[in-house]
């Protein structure tokens, strides 16, 4: 807190359904990305490198995992005397009923007595399952500058998929919100919400209270607290963020957003030493590439064996690939083994999944992206 | 509770690594692309079980210090267990009075004090796996005064020529500890590796003092090999001692067959180390990697055939690298054709196009330089 007085909450609660199986047993916020990330890793790191020291993550659908990966903080470096990644699940309280998060301003609301332990200036709401690098600081800079209540990123989209977006309408010149729709059928404008807040706490906390007693209210700030504030009358500015953003929502965007590594000059550029993306540590060996192996355009992590080819694909933690195997632009999750002589295309291999030897999976002229959730016979 | 502290010692006088030894010490010396020397003892020790772990520091601290740092990456508990850097006086070169006796009489008060009633003392300059653990109830159950850990080796004509060798007879108890002199097929080598009581250690420390201000550890137990009970036990699996720059090169290379590889490491005895946090490495279209170790964050545009490649590093298109340890952050530049070297880090390798060694001896590019 002593940096900027601001707090950072990361709502990880989303089950990301449209993930099937791969999100199974997991939150979204803890599925696998880039190699050797976790997609959570990217808003933690984001706090690490933008002086924020005390990070909340709000945790509800099949959290063990990521409470377990989270907690302590000290993989982003948040583990010092004044900072903390502290993970809140719904809780029972002396005063309320245990409650589940009805929705992503009820789990701020819910934990108002957390926040109150810091008494922070402002209030950083993250998404948990988004991949980008942002410097939060300069939002809050600008926050500041604008004199403004609330302030959310905003990215500009094409304005024909403008409509899947909840878009805000401002003042082309300060930049001040005027209007906000969620998903317009016809949108006045192309920028999107990324669902990054930064609220002064006072007001904030407010206006959560009121929130909590409304019945009417859906308890989420997309649809309640920002029309609130904007009824009121309260200045609402946009920040546009310039960059790479993906929200994964689908096997076929996971995918893509893994892809996207393999260009030499990508837009998230995870080698960039001034914006180092932190993840949990792994004791394995470096890869080994032996000498039948074949790799062209791949992103190869600590941990894989590579005695077949690959090309045009990433390798997560410990994957492995056999003599005499493919691995065409696919993607394999932690410690996946493809066995001597299979094929693998266009494929997303989830963690641990063993495609056997001489199997075949996923195919070249395939609409989507074939997910291989459980082991393949050879 | 582990009953045994554990100590890393430092290399003697007499063991250099050309070029390298320079810029840090041994267990600094980057290994495999991604651990350090040191990474190896403190994980065999933290793997026994052992939480008390002081690692002992001659010269040339920087490197090792920045690595080791509180250590919590060894996986040991922070509070009941610690893993302390113990530094000599004195940090120049080739002082012979700079013992490992010398330290550890300096710090005998740390370790009076500590309620564990073993010592097992490793090498941090030697690449091994052992469980300490097991070793240690051997020494107990035989009830020797001291055990010592010994690879039997039958190329010792050519190679291992810094270490020294145990005399043992049939029952294996050692009767001296000479120098291997090169002159026999097979010797068991020592792999200055201990286990005794602490009492025992204390008092051959008092006994080293005594009888030469020169004395190593090593010295006044091959003194005691009449008057205590001193036993080898023999190491099985992968051992590399670092003593010389084609040392470090051959256990480098040595670890790129597969074999070797099984025989140092195992699933249920992780190696730990420091991370870096680099990215993924990134294979270019171009690219074309066989039989290599290779460590995160590199990028690859170019040749490599049989290397260790370390952290970061970047080879640039029409690059062919072969049978080489390049460590962390190296250039290798476009069309540099570079064999049997030893590039050391953040070496930047542009304008000269051909740099090719023996492999009997292999070459070193200087950390930082630009060539």
């Amino acid at each position: 807190m002593k940096q900027n007085n601001m707090l950072a909450m990361i709502l990880a609660g989303g089950r990301g359904s449209r993930l099937h199986d791969l999100t199974n047993k997991v939150a979204k916020p803890a599925v696998a990305y880039g190699g050797k990330y976790k997609i959570i890793d990217f808003p933690l790191s984001n706090c690490a490198n933008s002086g924020i020291d005390v990070v909340g993550v709000l945790t509800q659908y099949e959290s063990v995992l990521l409470n377990s990966y989270v907690a302590g903080g000290g993989s982003w470096g948040l583990d010092a005397r004044d900072s903390g990644v502290f993970v809140l699940p719904p809780r029972e309280k002396a005063d309320a009923n245990l409650d589940v998060y009805r929705g992503t301003a009820d789990a701020i609301s819910q934990n108002i007595d957390f926040v109150d332990n810091y008494n922070p200036d402002y209030m950083l709401i993250l998404s948990g399952d988004h991949i980008y690098k942002m410097n939060y600081a300069k939002m809050l800079q600008a926050h500041k500058e604008n004199g403004a209540d609330a302030t959310i990123a905003v990215i500009e989209v094409p304005m024909k998929e403008a409509s899947r977006f909840g878009i805000m309408n401002t003042d082309p010149e300060t930049g001040r919100i005027v209007e906000f729709e969620e998903k317009p059928a016809e949108p006045k404008s192309n920028l999107a919400s990324m669902g990054i807040y930064i609220f002064n706490w006072k007001l904030l906390r407010k206006l959560l209270v009121a929130d909590m007693k409304n019945e009417e209210s859906n308890h989420d700030f997309g649809k309640d607290i920002i029309p609130t504030l904007l009824n009121d009358g309260k200045r609402l500015f946009a920040y546009k963020f310039k960059g790479y953003w993906k929200d994964v929502g689908t096997i076929d965007s996971l995918w893509e957003a893994n892809m996207d590594l393999l260009d030499k000059k990508n837009g998230l550029d995870l080698d960039d030493r001034t914006w180092t993306i932190y993840t949990e540590d792994v004791p394995t060996l470096p890869q080994y590439i032996s000498a039948e192996a074949d790799i062209k355009r791949a992103f190869i992590t600590q941990g894989c064996v590579v005695e077949g080819e690959v090309k045009n694909s990433v390798l997560f933690t410990g994957a492995k690939v056999g003599a005499g195997a493919k691995v065409i632009d696919s993607v394999l999750m932690p410690g996946a083994v493809v066995e001597a002589g299979a094929v693998v295309t266009r494929a997303l291999v989830a963690d641990q999944v063993k495609i056997g030897s001489q199997a075949v999976v996923g195919s070249a002229d395939s609409e989507h992206i074939e997910l291989v959730a459980k082991n393949v016979k050879g | 509770m582990a009953r045994a502290l554990g100590i890393i010692s430092f290399s003697e006088n007499h063991i250099w690594v050309e070029g390298m030894e320079a810029y840090r010490s041994i267990p600094a010396f980057s290994f495999l692309g991604r651990y350090r020397v040191v990474d190896f003892p403190i994980s065999n020790m933290s793997n026994s079980g052992i939480d008390r772990i002081q690692v002992y520091v001659r010269r040339k601290p920087c490197s090792l210090v920045e690595h080791i740092g509180t250590g919590r990456h060894y996986n040991i508990n922070s509070k009941s267990g610690y893993l302390q850097m113990v530094f000599a006086d004195s940090q120049e070169d080739k002082d012979h009075y700079n013992t490992d006796i010398k330290v550890y009489a300096e710090n005998l008060d740390r370790m009076v004090k500590a309620s564990n009633t073993h010592v097992v003392i490793a090498p941090g300059y030697m690449v091994y796996t052992q469980d300490f653990d097991a070793l240690l109830q051997t020494h107990i159950d035989s009830e020797a005064d001291v055990t010592l850990l010994y690879h039997k080796v039958d190329y010792a004509k050519e190679a291992y020529l810094s270490c020294d060798y145990l005399d043992l007879n049939k029952q294996k108890g050692v009767q001296a500890i000479a120098r291997n002199n090169g002159t026999t097929k097979t010797r068991n080598i020592f792999m200055d590796t201990y286990v005794m009581k602490k009492e025992v250690f204390i008092d051959l420390v008092h006994a080293a003092q005594k009888a030469s201000s020169m004395y190593t550890l090593k010295n006044i137990i091959n003194d005691m090999c009449g008057e205590l009970d001193i036993r080898g036990v023999a190491h099985k699996g992968f051992f590399a001692p670092i003593d010389d720059l084609k040392g470090y090169y051959d256990v480098s290379m040595a670890l790129l067959d597969p074999k070797n590889v099984k025989n140092l490491f195992s699933d249920n005895w992780p190696i730990y180390t420091r991370t870096s946090d680099s990215c993924p490495t990134q294979y270019y279209e171009t690219a074309n990697v066989k039989s290599s170790f290779v460590a995160n964050g590199c990028r690859i545009e170019g040749t490599v055939e049989n290397c260790i490649i370390g952290r970061g590093t970047v080879i640039k298109p029409g690059a062919v690298v072969k049978n080489c340890v390049v460590l962390g952050d190296v250039l290798i530049g476009n069309d540099v054709h570079i064999e049997n070297h030893v590039v050391d880090r953040y070496a930047k390798i542009t304008r000269m196009k051909e740099i090719l060694a023996d492999p009997s001896k292999p070459g070193y590019v200087k950390r930082n330089d630009t060539v």
